[in-house]
């Protein structure tokens, strides 16, 4: 295996976000009024590196889904700006080309088909739509599926019931790369499958990479997973980034107090070193009506009162690449904690 | 030694429907009291009808169940009626994935819990009030009181998985089966209902068996650990055995696959194949299709229950292996 060196600075950014936003009106008020706005996500900025593997992470209503799609564009922002390959989409990028560019797999391996169409037909269906001719694309569709490891002979005809959960991701796979896309957002993409099965698909996303020189933003709630798979995790909270850095920097000194507790509640390998305490106490708070200041400081334990009234942003801590949203660590922020340590 | 708490011996479930599927073979363990076994599987492994076979909840018209099952000296196979009635929820009692199925949401929490308390111990509606109030402190819901005239679509999913808890052991039982309870949970609200499932069942002296497919939770709640696969335990032992010192190879995967300390980069072990059908009955080791050391005789016989120490079970001729001298 070419076992990947550690990555620098991220390389030429191929994905570069700038202040996205998109929030949802919550309709069924009286006379359909809105009742509220869900602050999915709420002016993100990050880029991903050509070749590079971004894992994102966080708790359910963090906007973390809501982020991959709006990278695949299949919803459309309130504001902000993407850029791929340093074209800004919309205006210097076609979106249909972002489409094709940008392919996306999804947790639900068996939503993802449409169950009336063979697994030869589900994955030539793009290509043909966009102008391939039938005998190409279902050469096409015969050579992915032997990429990702299903014999074209055994399992071109077969429709999506007749396939294992681990079978079908491996077609959702095949079908995203019919467009030889730069990159591909995986979405909670073996969250679904079993652990045995789960390394398997693992096993092919990063031949796939290697050989291909695909880009991931592999999002996931299993922290185990996106270490392995990553060279940079960006953790959100509520809609926005909490902290953004290098793998190690992330698992191996948090900045962020809710980096921090999320690593800290994963459970235990160790029967003799079993969790005591639990990090955090409640759920996480509803993304309508966030919290000011610092969406954290609710649950925070170090909370001051600059927390409640000011956002900190990211500000870049001691390692290159390494951000964290936190007064903590902001010299002159107003956070005691920060003035003792300055 | 007491007599156990649960006692099962040769556990067979089989469905018949369009076909027939082979869900649990010969599944036996024991739990005392006070105990928490935890049940680690995969999807289809059967640990989930396992559990269930403890309440009775299969549907009787398409299950066929053979074997022994003993919870606190009482044939649970042979319940009828009210005393099978008695047995759920008094005796033994369950938690599940999604507290809103579990939870009746045209009743308030409180009503919920004091209905059980009624039911089984005779309880003025009063005194089911009082317990209520007394459950929901005791699982840590914030401002009980209020929460007890609480509808379950009121409530965050954590808090909603606490209310399940509380109703589970309002009525004190002597066993609390476990099936996956926070796998739907966020991860720091995970924690907090493990840890509290572990304090409770210290608390009130309960024997408890904790279904999952995640090892780490497995960790943090057992006492001992029984590993299913294709409806049959390949392996148990206590937690700190089964965690550093895995014999069978099934085990040996699915911690390698649990990507704990997995270095970057490295290729993953990962267990080729898919779990069997289960149409059949295994006439062999169900595990050989798929296992990295298979010797000859894994495809047509079945594997020996090894004990390789005291509480311990391997079912692999390789650990019969093992122990031979020389």
């Amino acid at each position: 295996m070419n076992a990947s060196a550690p990555i620098p600075r991220p390389p030429k950014p191929l994905l570069t976000v700038t202040g996205l936003t998109k929030h949802f009106a919550l309709k069924g008020g009286l006379f359909g009024q809105s009742r509220g706005v869900v602050r999915a996500v709420d002016d993100i900025s990050f880029e991903v590196g050509e070749g590079e593997t971004l894992g994102i992470v966080g708790e359910s209503g963090c906007g973390k889904s809501t982020t991959a799609r709006l990278l695949v564009d299949l919803i459309s922002p309130d504001s902000g700006d993407i850029q791929l390959g340093g074209k800004l989409v919309g205006s210097e990028l076609p979106i249909r080309e972002l489409r094709r560019q940008v392919q996306m797999v999804f947790q639900d391996s068996y939503a993802s088909l449409n169950p009336r169409l063979t697994m030869e037909d589900a994955i030539s269906f793009g290509p043909m739509v966009n102008g391939m001719a039938r005998n190409a694309a279902v050469r096409l569709a015969h050579d992915l599926l032997a990429r990702v490891g299903l014999e074209p002979r055994r399992f071109a005809g077969r429709y999506p019931h007749e396939l294992s959960g681990g079978q079908r991701q491996r077609v959702n796979i095949a079908r995203a790369l019919a467009f030889s896309p730069k990159v591909v957002v995986l979405d909670e993409a073996v969250s679904a499958l079993d652990k045995s099965v789960e390394a398997q698909v693992l096993n092919l996303l990063t031949d796939l990479k290697a050989e291909l020189g695909l880009t991931y933003v592999f999002i996931s709630h299993d922290l185990n997973v996106v270490r392995y798979m990553s060279d940079r995790v960006m953790v959100m909270y509520l809609g926005q980034v909490a902290e953004v850095g290098p793998v190690d920097a992330i698992y191996g000194a948090p900045a962020h107090p809710y980096s921090r507790a999320l690593l800290a509640a994963m459970p235990s390998m160790d029967p003799d070193r079993r969790t005591m305490e639990a990090p955090l106490a409640g759920d996480p708070p509803n993304p309508i009506n966030p919290p000011p200041g610092c969406r954290f400081h609710t649950r925070c334990r170090f909370a001051d009162a600059v927390c409640s009234m000011s956002d900190p942003g990211l500000y870049t801590m001691g390692t290159p690449g390494h951000l964290a949203a936190c007064h903590l660590h902001i010299p002159a922020s107003g956070h005691k904690a920060a003035e003792l340590a300055a | 030694m007491s007599a156990p708490l649960v006692e099962i011996e040769d556990l067979k479930v089989r469905f018949h429907g369009a076909r027939t599927v082979h869900a649990v073979n010969g599944v036996s363990f024991r739990l005392d009291a006070g105990e928490t076994l935890g049940i680690l599987g995969e999807s289809g492994s059967g640990k989930s009808v396992t559990l269930k076979t403890l309440l009775r909840l299969l549907p009787e018209n398409r299950t066929e169940i053979g074997g022994r099952v003993r919870v606190d000296g009482v044939d649970i196979l042979a319940l009828k009626g009210k005393a099978l009635a008695d047995h759920r929820g008094g005796t033994a009692s369950m938690i599940f994935q999604d507290p809103m199925l579990a939870l009746d949401p045209v009743y308030t929490i409180g009503d919920q819990i004091a209905e059980a308390v009624m039911r089984h111990e005779g309880a003025s509606a009063a005194e089911g009030r009082a317990r209520a109030l007394d459950m929901l402190t005791r699982v840590r819901i914030p401002s009980p009181e209020r929460r007890l005239n609480a509808y379950p679509h009121e409530m965050s999913g954590g808090m909603r998985q606490r209310a399940m808890i509380a109703l589970a052991l309002a009525c004190r039982p002597k066993l609390l089966l476990a099936d996956e309870p926070t796998t739907a949970l966020d991860a720091t609200v995970q924690i907090q209902i493990l840890l509290l499932l572990r304090e409770l069942q210290r608390e009130f002296g309960m024997g408890m068996i904790f279904v999952t497919h995640d090892i780490g939770v497995a960790t943090e709640v057992s006492d001992r650990i029984a590993v299913m696969y294709a409806g049959e335990i390949v392996e148990t032992g206590t937690v700190r055995d089964l965690i550093r010192d895995p014999r069978h190879p099934y085990t040996k995967g699915l911690l390698a696959a649990n990507l704990h300390g997995a270095v970057k980069g490295s290729r993953l072990q990962a267990i080729p194949g898919a779990p069997p059908a289960l149409e059949e009955p295994p006439r062999a080791c169900s595990f050989a299709p798929r296992c990295p050391v298979k010797v000859s005789g894994c495809d047509t016989q079945r594997p020996p229950a090894i004990t390789p120490g005291a509480g311990r079970m391997v079912r692999c001729v390789l650990a019969e292996a093992a122990l031979q001298p020389g």
